[in-house]
């Protein structure tokens, strides 16, 4: 038994890192060698891979070209073997990954990039939430509106570049209008059915949704948000959130 | 706060129960092993690698110059090599 998962480990570094594989192995079709055989295997692995990187990257795509990224894909691949059954759970380190990549050195808004696009990737194979209950919160006493905690499904993103800018620019039919000059964003990923989108927040609001994200009471998130950004319009917020898919809930701090 | 906050939710519930912005999240049932859009599985292999076509070494050895070509040179101050390459010029 040792020994057949011996010949299975030795195996798998034969596809995944390129090693010799074990004499014992032989190959049941007559018209490839040996080595050839395995090079189709470890081919097929590699480009199961490189699919799964494509699905989950496709503006790092769009932004360096196929060759290039078949390129950076190659060199991931070889570094980050797939630990998950599940091809849509492969890719998660290649914000880390293009951090280092030499060749990437020359665009430093790639691993944000990448971070986006992997959350991305986590917002559409999120489990579905339910929709915000208008009617419930029409209940709720307005002596009690401090004390609501609301729920959210949806991840706020801050980069030292255009971002969301950078992510619209590449979605179908829009044209590339950006300036890396023109300073830092706040990305909102929320997802609305089925389709993940990217937003840009204002300060004002990614301060007051991310007390909210962290379960601070309505009251305290819109008192500190105020007290930073008088111009802060809770209203507009709450109904811009509503209609990306933002809000899933809520309920009453339990108060003593 | 509090006269704050029912003002900004009376109008929060007014608005949204009377437009479609709760209309515009239709509960669509997912199956399972959904694909996203593009990524259907059975033809993408094909697209990206036929496994005859790549069954050689010469494909492991990354012999071209690697430059990205995509929309990153559409990027307005985009690459930092740029950037280096117009001030040496200058």
């Amino acid at each position: 038994m040792t020994e057949y998962t011996d010949e299975l480990n030795r195996f798998m570094r034969a596809i995944v890192q390129g090693t010799d594989v074990s004499p014992q192995i032989d190959t049941i079709y007559q018209n490839y060698s040996l080595d050839i055989a395995i090079e189709i295997y470890r081919n097929n692995y590699r480009g199961n891979l490189h699919d799964a990187l494509t699905g989950a990257y496709p503006v790092i795509l769009q932004l360096v070209g196929d060759e290039f990224f078949r390129y950076l894909t190659r060199s991931y691949i070889g570094q980050y073997p797939s630990v998950s059954a599940n091809l849509y759970h492969y890719g998660e380190q290649m914000s880390v990954f293009l951090q280092e990549f030499p060749p990437a050195q020359a665009l430093p808004y790639l691993p944000d990039v990448a971070v986006l696009e992997w959350t991305c990737q986590i917002a559409y194979f999120a489990t579905d939430e339910p929709n915000f209950a208008l009617d419930k919160l029409a209940l709720i006493p307005a002596e009690q509106h401090p004390n609501l905690i609301l729920h959210t499904a949806c991840h706020v993103l801050r980069s030292n570049y255009p971002l969301t800018a950078i992510w619209q620019a590449h979605q179908p039919g829009a044209d590339i209008q950006i300036n890396l000059a023109s300073g830092g964003s706040i990305a909102l990923v929320s997802r609305l059915a089925n389709i993940v989108q990217v937003s840009e927040l204002s300060e004002a609001d990614a301060c007051w949704l991310q007390r909210i994200q962290v379960r601070d009471t309505l009251g305290l998130a819109t008192e500190a948000t105020l007290a930073l950004h008088p111009d802060f319009n809770l209203q507009a917020t709450l109904l811009a959130l509503l209609k990306q898919g933002v809000l899933t809930g809520f309920h009453l701090e339990s108060t003593s | 706060m509090k006269a704050i906050l029912t003002t900004a939710i009376g109008g929060f519930l007014v608005l949204g129960l009377a437009g479609a912005a709760n209309a515009a999240t239709p509960q669509m049932e997912k199956c399972f092993g959904v694909a996203k859009a593009g990524m259907n599985d059975c033809s993408s292999n094909k697209s990206s690698h036929s496994c005859a076509g790549q069954a050689t070494k010469n494909s492991d050895s990354n012999d071209f110059v690697a430059l990205p070509k995509g929309t990153c040179n559409k990027i307005a101050n985009g690459s930092l090599v740029a950037d280096a390459m117009m001030k040496k010029a200058m």
